[in-house]
């Protein structure tokens, strides 16, 4: 009886935030899900964290669109790609540092590299942001 | 006789194309520099020419682009390196079409030779910049090339020396802030970062290689735009790498970098402006030491 019990706790945290890992859409396929069963929490966590928060996305958005002064017509998604939109090395540079300042983060060139479209962006933010000690 | 290769291409070749002229190779310790601005490439005819000497890959990347201007300015970045690039060949011309590309191990563009055994040229390199209003291409034989261009005017959002703390060298950041003018400290920055860009790319060993605060590269006094290449770390200087800054179209700073062939030699940069198909002119010849 207490072992059934210690099982079934193991499920209720994740539960809200693997509806969110559903929406994001055909990336997570089922198998996945059987990882679920036997992975650590860890890398539940790091499942989770791919689907930054709609509002997050926005404000990368705006940044992007302000550094590289594009038109409001210019068509723009979170996939897309920097330089794709125009960005040269140091619109990339300009646009990390401002998302620092928006966010109050701290970024390594190395994750800065690696950070090549708007959804990159804010998923790399959403996990620094998480990563903050409490005010 | 080109049948043989084309008949190994996929894509269709049955349109005739303008004649290209051909080029001299480039000398040692030489860079060709070319150059196309975008506003004067108005026929959509000849764009259209253009989309047809792209491999479905580049034409779909361009088409990758967001908005018709940052397309535009693709389709020539792509056109300038394969009309450019074809004109070199001595032996009565080469399809631009026919041109194949692969990456190095990096990531950096190279011609892929492997279609031309029998082609006794030796083996361009290049490298390609281009902003909102002008696309470049650097040619060199033997030596890698690298080369960067920036908008003279370009605004910086945030504040020069907090940019240059963060990512240029301690020696450069000293440089900066001893510049009063807060205009001329903006344009000695931009000028700092074409060539640091333009050595990055030379390199061709991606940025993580040579991050930016891990070298200098320092002004030599009394000399014709020229430039020494220095170790954060050990502040020693090598005579590897040949810079040059020059001016262009009165708007843009092109920094130009190569590898020194050991003849340490000045390095020579010829600059031509071109609309592929349509026009050439000389604009200017530059010795760097």
């Amino acid at each position: 009886m207490a072992s059934l019990s210690t099982t079934s706790l193991s499920f209720k945290a994740p539960s809200t935030r693997i509806s969110q890992v559903l929406k994001k859409g055909s990336s997570f396929q089922s198998v996945t899900f059987g990882r679920f069963t036997s992975s650590t929490s860890k890398s539940l966590r790091l499942q989770i964290s791919c689907a930054a928060k709609a509002e997050t996305v926005q404000k990368v958005s705006d940044i992007v669109k302000e550094q590289l002064a594009l038109t409001a017509d210019t068509p723009l998604t979170a996939e897309s790609k920097f330089t794709a939109l125009g960005a040269d090395s140091l619109d990339t540079v300009e646009i990390v540092m401002a998302l620092e300042e928006k966010f109050n983060i701290s970024v390594e060139e190395s994750d800065a590299q690696n950070i090549t479209t708007i959804q990159e962006a804010a998923d790399l933010i959403e996990d620094l942001v998480q990563k903050k000690p409490a005010a | 006789m080109r049948t043989s290769i084309m008949s190994q291409m996929q894509r269709s070749f049955s349109i005739e194309l303008p004649k290209l002229v051909p080029l001299q190779l480039p000398s040692r310790m030489e860079t060709h520099l070319w150059y196309v601005i975008p506003d004067e490439v108005k026929s959509t005819s000849l764009l259209k020419q253009y989309s047809q000497l792209l491999s479905p890959p580049e034409n779909d990347k361009v088409l990758q682009m967001r908005g018709d201007k940052l397309q535009k300015n693709a389709l020539l970045a792509r056109t300038l390196v394969r009309t450019t690039i074809a004109r070199y060949q001595t032996n009565n011309g080469v399809d631009p079409r026919t041109l194949m590309f692969k990456k190095n191990m990096y990531g950096k563009p190279e011609v892929d030779w492997q279609n031309y055994k029998n082609c006794s040229d030796p083996p361009l390199h290049f490298n390609i910049s281009h902003t909102d209003s002008l696309v470049a291409c650097g040619v060199t034989l033997h030596v890698p090339v690298g080369i960067d261009l920036e908008d003279k005017d370009r605004k910086i959002k945030h504040d020069v020396l907090t940019l240059a703390e963060r990512f240029y060298s301690t020696d450069e950041v000293t440089f900066l802030s001893t510049i009063p003018d807060p205009e001329v400290q903006r344009k000695e920055f931009i000028k700092l970062w074409t060539l640091k860009e333009a050595y990055v790319k030379a390199l061709g060993k991606g940025f993580s290689a040579a991050p930016f605060n891990t070298f200098t590269i320092q002004f030599k006094a009394g000399t014709n735009g020229g430039y020494n290449l220095c170790k954060e770390e050990t502040k020693k200087c090598n005579r590897d790498w040949k810079f040059g800054l020059l001016e262009l179209a009165d708007s843009h700073y092109a920094a130009v970098c190569i590898e020194d062939d050991q003849a340490r030699a000045p390095m020579r940069v010829i600059v031509r402006k071109t609309i592929p198909f349509v026009e050439d002119e000389l604009i200017s010849e530059s010795k760097f030491l």
